[in-house]
Formats: C-alpha cells, sequence, structure tokens
C-alpha cells in the first residue's frame, strides 16, 4: 500500500465518526420528507462504504483524488420507487432538501445512446444545507443520492452480481443479453407509469360522473362503488332512522354491499341509485317498525343500506332464503344467519311493501 | 350482572351473564379492560348467558370492536338470544361483529 492511500485510509478511519452521524441525519431526512410530500416508495437505504471497499477503490483510481473529501460516495443514499416519474419527483424534492453539486450529479438515464440500454439511475452529489441541519463539520461532506425505479434497482443488482461477484470478464455475447434485459425493464417501467396514468385519470372520471349524478353512465365495481360511497349516498336515509330515537350513528365501512347490489343484478351505478330511491321510504317504515317503541339510541351507518337491501329482497318476493343470502354475504356463511333471517322476516311481513 | 374473562389459549373470552342494561354498563365497561390489551388474539364475547343489552352495551361491544381492530384481534359474538339478535339486526350492528 503506497503512502497516498495510507494517508486516505487514516483520514477515512478519523472521520467515519462524523460520516455515521451524517449517515443519520441524510436517512432522516430523506425519510421525512417522502412522508411529508405523500410519496410512497419502496426503499429509502443508505450505506457507508466500508474501509476494504475504499482501498479497492484508491488501489483502482488512487491517482484521482488527492483527499478524503474528493471521493463523493463514502456516503451513499438510494431512494427506490416504484415508478419512473416518482424518481424525477424525488429529484426534485432532493434538490430542495439539499445542495446539489452539479458539476458532479449525473442522471445515467440520459447518457445512453438511442441504441443503447443499460444502467439507468438519476446521482446527485449533495451536502446537507444549514437549513437542514447547522453544523459546519457535516455541511462540508458530499454524499452520493442515487434515485432508481424497483426495476432499474433489480436490473442493477442483477447486472453487479454477475459482472462483479464472480471477477472474471463476461464475454460479449452475454453482457448484451443482459443489457437487452436493460431496455425491456425500462419498457416495464414506462408501462407501469403508464398503467398508473390511466387509472388515475379514470378514478377521476369516474368521480366526476358521480359528482355529476350521471351515476347509468358508471360501471358498477369495487372502484367505482368506492367512489360512489364516497358521496354518502345512504346518510339522508340513516340520519331519517337515527332521528327516530335521537340515536347517535356509528360509522362503519359499506364495501361489503358491492356483493349484494351484484347479487341484485346491479351493472351501473344508476342502479343501485334506483333501488335506493325506489326503497328507501319502505327502509325507513321497517326501521321506524323496528326501532320505535325501543330506546336504542346508538345504529351503525349501515342500517340504512342494510334496510334498502331486506326491502328489496322481501317486495320481490326474496322470502327468507334471499334474506339467508344476504346474511350469508354480508356476515359469512353461518347458522345464525337463519335465525337472523327469521327475525327480520317477521318483523317485516306486516309491513305495506310486503304487499305490493 | 357479572362478566367473566378466561384466557384460551388463542382466544380470551369474556362472558357475560345477566342484564347489559344502563346501570349495569359502567361495572362491565371496568371489567372487560383486559379485552383492550390484548393482541394478536380472537376476542370472544360469549352471550349465553346475557339476557338483554341496551344502547349502554352495544357502546361497549363497540369499544371491544374498535379496540381489537387497532391491535389486530377478530371478535366473535358468540350465542346471541332472539331479543339481542333483534337489537343487532335493527341497529345495524350485525354486519360490525362475526356472530356465531
Amino acid at each position: 500500500m503506497d503512502l497516498h492511500t495510507e494517508m486516505i485510509l487514516a483520514e477515512y478511519d478519523a472521520k467515519l465518526p462524523l460520516v455515521e452521524r451524517l449517515q443519520k441525519v441524510v436517512k432522516s431526512t430523506l425519510t421525512d420528507a417522502i412522508d411529508r410530500n405523500g410519496l410512497v416508495v419502496t426503499a429509502v437505504k443508505t450505506r457507508l462504504k466500508t474501509r476494504d471497499s475504499l482501498e479497492g477503490k484508491l488501489a483502482l483510481k488512487g491517482n484521482k483524488y488527492h483527499s478524503l473529501s474528493d471521493i463523493t460516495d463514502i456516503l451513499g443514499a438510494r431512494v427506490i420507487t416504484f415508478y419512473t416519474d416518482d424518481v424525477d419527483r424525488i429529484a426534485a424534492m432532493a434538490e430542495k432538501l439539499f445542495d446539489i453539486d452539479w458539476e458532479n450529479s449525473v442522471d445515467k438515464r440520459r447518457l445512453h445512446d438511442t441504441d443503447s440500454f443499460g444502467y439507468n439511475s438519476l446521482h446527485y452529489i449533495c451536502r446537507l444545507p444549514k437549513s437542514v441541519i447547522d453544523d459546519p463539520e457535516l455541511n462540508d461532506i458530499r454524499f452520493e443520492l442515487q434515485l432508481r425505479t424497483t426495476l432499474q434497482h433489480a436490473w442493477a443488482s442483477i447486472n453487479h452480481d454477475i459482472g462483479y461477484k464472480t471477477g472474471v470478464e463476461i464475454p460479449r455475447e452475454y453482457l448484451r443479453q443482459i443489457n437487452r434485459l436493460a431496455g425491456i425493464l425500462e419498457m416495464a417501467d414506462d408501462e407501469f407509469s403508464r398503467i398508473r396514468t390511466e387509472i388515475t385519470d379514470y378514478r377521476r372520471r369516474v368521480h366526476q360522473l358521480v359528482q355529476n349524478g350521471q351515476l347509468s353512465e358508471v360501471q358498477l365495481d369495487g372502484d367505482t362503488f368506492s367512489s360512489y360511497l364516497k358521496a354518502r349516498p345512504f346518510d339522508s336515509l340513516n340520519r331519517r332512522i337515527a332521528a327516530i330515537n335521537q340515536a347517535e350513528i356509528q360509522e362503519v365501512p359499506l364495501t361489503n354491499y358491492l356483493g349484494v347490489f351484484k347479487a341484485f343484478g346491479c351493472n351501473t351505478l344508476g342502479d343501485i341509485d334506483q333501488l335506493k330511491k325506489r326503497y328507501a321510504e319502505d327502509a325507513y317504515t321497517l326501521a321506524r317498525h323496528q326501532l320505535g317503541n325501543t330506546d336504542l339510541d346508538i345504529i351503525s351507518s349501515s342500517v340504512g343500506i342494510q334496510n334498502i337491501c331486506i326491502v328489496c329482497i322481501l317486495a320481490q318476493g326474496g322470502g327468507k332464503i334471499g334474506l339467508i343470502r344476504l346474511f350469508n354475504a354480508l356476515n359469512g356463511e353461518n347458522e345464525q344467519n337463519s335465525l337472523l333471517a327469521d327475525l327480520t322476516y317477521e318483523q317485516a311481513k306486516n309491513l305495506p311493501f310486503m304487499s305490493k | 350482572m357479572t362478566t367473566t374473562i378466561t384466557n384460551n389459549g388463542n382466544q380470551i373470552i369474556a362472558a357475560f351473564a345477566g342484564r347489559l342494561d344502563t346501570a349495569a354498563a359502567v361495572q362491565t365497561a371496568e371489567d372487560i379492560k383486559p379485552l383492550l390489551e390484548v393482541s394478536g388474539k380472537e376476542i370472544i364475547l360469549d352471550c349465553t348467558e346475557l339476557e338483554y343489552i341496551s344502547s349502554s352495551g352495544l357502546r361497549i361491544f363497540l369499544t371491544v370492536r374498535k379496540d381489537a381492530a387497532a391491535h389486530g384481534c377478530k371478535v366473535i359474538v358468540r350465542n346471541i338470544n332472539a331479543d339481542i339478535r333483534q337489537v343487532f339486526v335493527m341497529t345495524g350492528f350485525v354486519s360490525l361483529f362475526e356472530i356465531q
């Protein structure tokens, strides 16, 4: 080992505690900012270059570095995202968080010729600004921030494993095959981003249609049913029912009614809305008949939708069997559901909607 | 009104006996506190000997359910009589609990 290498390694040993402190600050700064911006990522990782790794690097390109501060990846941070768009979002976030050394930063995604594929990542060389932590020693150290997608990370990791771990030069034909895969993954990344954008557009369109009351144009599925429920279509009925005994309403999820409405033959949100309009009054009558002579002053927000379903079944002649199917769909198959159905049928049997 | 709590491996069972009305609710809320501290278990609300439940009783059941959900526990209401079953249907609580 030459004197120059020994000097840099001694500097590394001396500064290691400081870089370890920097590592903690960088990781928490990144994690907090990602949460604050509502971004979801696969991972936020940091690593310190080991002494052995540094020694190896110096053996290869030692002349390039005058001192430890010339080596910008002693601390490396990496954010792995799900989507390519998010790499740019995190990059924008990092530009606000850190001081970027633009001269030494590189967007490897833009380095490829039109006919070449391979390593894709955005590398920023950064410093912590005083606005994050006012500590001249920490503010002075540069670190590397790598931003890439999960697929880019997978390719880079496998490429590293195959290319470097063995220490044997890879024949050109295999390198070509590995790089070919980078092209496929680039396409897959673009497709995932495109699909996400289309789903977001679809949800926005559905939300708009629900807002505008154009429910018959919206096909019924889990996504659209959730949008429909966000508009709180059963609140008015629930409030009427609650008023019977001045009851409080406990909020519960209603998404489990999707299967029930599908079983009723509803194909669009408009079909559900029709059922609601048709049976809301009878659902209220059923509730008044049940609750009117009790002092129960707590109900769940499912009572309105539940009574609409009960009335719908009974008014269409579904009888006890229909009610058992309803309770099976809501509560899972269970012997108690038959008793619940008997009881509900007895309560409802003399109400006007039974003879419609 | 009595509440007996027993641990049975992965289950914790609260057996209620008597009338869970407003008068009994304060003591019952105290008695079920051990249920609010468990995590990762199945909580059985055994109603075999429970004769009646009022709104105050439903609120206690609701507290157990909310706390259980936060701690990754499942709540099962077992052996309710016809009157209580009626209360569960009328209030919509029937879709809040697994009833066995």
